[in-house]
C-alpha cells in the first residue's frame, strides 16, 4: 500500500458515512447538472443583445400591408409568456390529469438489472464506497475516488 | 399552388426550406457567445465566422425539449428571416413544427409571434414524427403504402417512441426516454474532465467528439472486455485530436500512438468513453435515470397498440433525430428488437441516410394532403378568434 494509502486512513473524515437522503440527493443533482446548457458563466453577461442582432421589421417595413402596425418586439414575448417548466409542467396536470400528456408519456422503470460501472475508470464495478456508494473498481480508483469526490462538495 | 415554406422547430437546430426545395437549411437554435469576441454574439450559424471556438456559451430558447425563451427564439427568428433565410410569409404559407404534447401557452405564443411579428398569412403546426410518418410512408418502395409504423425520434433534450395507426399516433402509446444528444454531450464532458483534462467549458467542441468518437456497440460486454487490453489488441481505443484556434477547426480520430512528441497539438486518449456513452440511449439506468431503453420502450410502446396493429407496426420502425446519427444504431435496435419482439413478427428498422433533416421532407407531402389546406390557421381566423380562440375553440 502506498504512502498516500496510509495518510489517508488517518484521515477523520474517512468515518464520516453519506446517510441515504444525502446520497439521493447527491444523485439527483448529478442528474440535474446533466441538463444545463453551460458549466461556466457567461462571459460577457453585459453584452446587449438586442441591439448586435439584425431585425426582422427592416425587412417589413417596405411592405404595405404593414402600415401603421407596430410590431412587438422580443421583450412583450418575454414577459407574455414567462413560464418556466415546472410552471408548465404543473398546469398541463392540473388541465389534463389522465393524459396522455408530458407526464404519462414517460418511459416506465426498465425491468433490466441495473448494471454498475467504476466512477473513476468507466469499467464494470463490483465494490462500492462504505463512505459515499460510489462504485470502484479496484484499489487504484478507490484511491483516486476518495483522495478527488468522495466527501467532496457535500452539502 | 402557393409557396409553403417547412420548418422543423427543433431544440438544437432550426431546418428550413421551401416544400419544394431539393433539401433544408440546418441553422443552429441557438445564440452563443465566444470568450475572444466581446463585442458581438453569434446567431445561428454566424458561428462559423468565429476564429476561437474554445469556451462557447450558448443561450438557448428551449428548456427539456420545450420552447421557455420566446425573446432568444425570437431572436434566432429575426436572423434567419432576415439574413439566414429571407421569406415573405404574406404569400408563403408555414408548415412548423412543435414537440409532442407541447403546452397550450407554448402553442399560444408561436401562433401569435408569426400572425404579429412576421405577417403570417397562414400555418400549420405538426410535429417531426407526424412529417416522418409522412416521408416515410410515401416513400417505401412498395405496392400499398404501409398503414402503420413506429417513429423513434432521438432527439436533442429527449427521444420518443411513436407508433402510427392509419396516419394517426396511438397518443396513449408514445413513450418518452429523458436521454437525448444534450444529455449524452454533458455525460461525456463529465467523464473526460474527471479522467484526463477539464473540459467542462468546452461543450461546442466535445458535441463534435462526441459525432466523431462515439458509436453503439453491438455487443456491450464484449466491448468492455475489449478496452481493457492494449494496443494493438484493443480495437477501440484512440486518440482525438482537440481543435486549436489556429490550424485545426474540428478535432479529429486517430488510432493509439499517431501522436509524436514533437507534435503541437492537445490530445485526449479515448476508450470506453466511446460507446458507453451512446450507450446510455438503450440503458438510462447507466447513469441512475430508472427509465426504459430505446428498444425496451418500442417493445411497451407497440404493445400498447390495438393487436392486428403489431406486425404492422414490428416491420416498419424508422430511427430519426440529431442522435440516431451514431454507427451502428440500426444494427444494435434492430437485434434488441428483434430479440425482445415475438417471434412470428416480422422486424424493420430503418436509420436512414440523413437522419437529422428526415422529417423535414416530409412537408411536402403533408402540404399536399387533401386536408392540409382545412389544418392550416389562416389570418382571417387569427384576426377574428386571437391565438387561444383558433387553437382551443374557446
Ligand atoms: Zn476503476
Ligand atoms: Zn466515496
Amino acid at each position: 500500500m502506498s504512502m498516500r494509502e496510509s495518510g489517508r486512513i488517518k484521515d477523520a473524515e474517512k468515518k464520516r458515512v453519506l446517510d441515504d437522503v444525502t446520497r439521493k440527493r447527491r444523485a439527483r443533482k448529478a442528474l440535474e447538472a446533466l441538463e444545463q446548457d453551460n458549466f461556466q458563466q457567461d462571459p460577457h453577461a453585459d453584452l446587449v443583445m438586442s441591439k448586435k442582432i439584425p431585425k426582422f421589421n427592416n425587412s417589413l417595413d417596405n411592405n404595405p400591408r404593414r402600415k401603421g402596425r407596430k410590431t412587438r418586439g422580443a421583450d412583450y414575448y418575454r414577459i407574455k409568456y414567462r413560464k418556466t417548466f415546472q410552471q408548465l409542467l404543473e398546469e398541463d396536470r392540473q388541465a389534463n390529469p389522465n393524459g396522455p400528456n408530458y407526464i404519462t408519456a414517460q418511459s416506465p422503470p426498465t425491468s433490466y438489472p441495473q448494471r454498475h460501472f467504476c466512477a473513476v475508470c468507466g469499467f464494470p464495478s463490483s465494490y462500492t464506497c462504505t463512505s459515499c456508494g460510489t462504485r470502484f473498481c479496484c484499489l487504484k480508483c478507490q484511491g483516486t475516488h476518495q483522495d478527488t469526490r468522495c466527501l467532496k462538495f457535500v452539502s | 399552388m402557393d409557396s409553403v415554406v417547412c420548418l422543423d422547430n427543433g431544440a438544437c437546430s432550426i431546418k428550413i426550406g421551401y416544400i419544394t426545395d431539393e433539401k433544408p437549411k440546418v441553422i443552429p437554435n441557438c445564440i452563443m457567445k465566444a470568450k475572444s469576441e466581446k463585442r458581438r454574439p453569434f446567431i445561428g450559424n454566424q458561428i462559423e465566422e468565429c476564429r476561437d471556438i474554445s469556451g462557447i456559451f450558448y443561450i438557448l430558447s428551449f428548456t427539456k425539449g420545450y420552447i421557455t425563451n420566446w425573446e432568444v427564439q425570437k431572436n434566432v427568428y429575426d436572423y434567419i428571416f432576415s439574413t439566414e433565410f429571407p421569406v415573405n410569409f404574406s404569400d408563403t404559407k408555414l408548415i412548423i413544427t412543435e414537440p409532442l404534447f407541447n403546452f397550450p401557452i407554448i402553442q399560444e405564443a408561436m401562433v401569435e409571434i408569426f400572425f404579429e411579428e412576421y405577417d403570417c398569412c397562414a400555418m400549420a403546426k405538426t410535429t417531426a414524427p407526424d412529417l416522418c410518418y409522412y416521408q416515410y410512408t410515401n416513400t417505401q418502395d412498395l405496392d400499398e403504402p404501409p398503414l402503420c409504423c413506429v417513429v423513434i425520434d432521438v432527439g436533442y433534450s429527449f427521444s420518443h417512441i411513436v407508433p402510427f395507426v392509419k396516419g394517426k399516433k396511438v397518443l396513449s402509446a408514445i413513450r418518452r426516454i429523458d436521454v437525448g444528444g444534450k444529455l449524452l454531450t454533458n455525460h461525456l464532458k463529465e467523464i473526460i474532465s474527471y479522467r484526463y483534462l477539464n473540459v467542462m467549458d468546452e461543450s461546442y467542441v466535445i458535441n463534435q467528439m462526441k459525432e466523431d468518437g462515439c458509436f453503439i456497440s453491438q455487443d456491450f460486454n464484449s466491448d468492455m472486455a475489449n478496452a481493457k487490453l492494449k494496443y494493438p489488441e484493443n480495437k477501440i481505443a484512440r486518440e482525438y485530436v482537440l481543435p486549436d484556434c489556429t490550424t485545426i477547426r474540428r478535432g479529429y480520430l486517430q488510432p493509439p500512438g499517431t501522436a509524436k512528441k514533437t507534435d503541437d497539438y492537445q490530445m485526449l486518449r479515448l476508450n470506453n468513453e466511446r460507446f458507453a456513452v451512446p450507450e446510455l440511449l438503450f440503458h438510462p439506468l447507466d447513469i441512475g435515470i430508472d427509465q426504459m431503453g430505446l428498444a425496451e420502450a418500442t417493445i411497451h410502446a407497440i404493445n400498447a397498440c390495438p393487436e392486428e396493429t403489431r406486425p404492422h407496426l414490428f416491420a416498419n420502425i424508422i430511427v430519426v433525430g440529431g442522435s440516431a446519427k451514431f454507427s451502428g444504431m440500426q444494427t444494435r435496435l434492430y437485434k434488441d428488437i428483434r430479440s425482445m419482439a415475438p417471434e412470428f413478427f416480422t422486424v424493420n428498422v430503418t436509420v436512414p441516410e440523413e437522419p437529422q433533416t428526415y422529417s423535414w421532407y416530409g412537408g411536402q407531402y403533408l402540404a399536399n394532403d387533401p386536408n392540409f389546406e382545412q389544418s392550416l390557421i389562416t389570418r382571417q381566423d387569427y384576426e377574428e378568434n386571437g391565438a387561444r380562440g383558433v387553437l382551443f375553440d374557446e
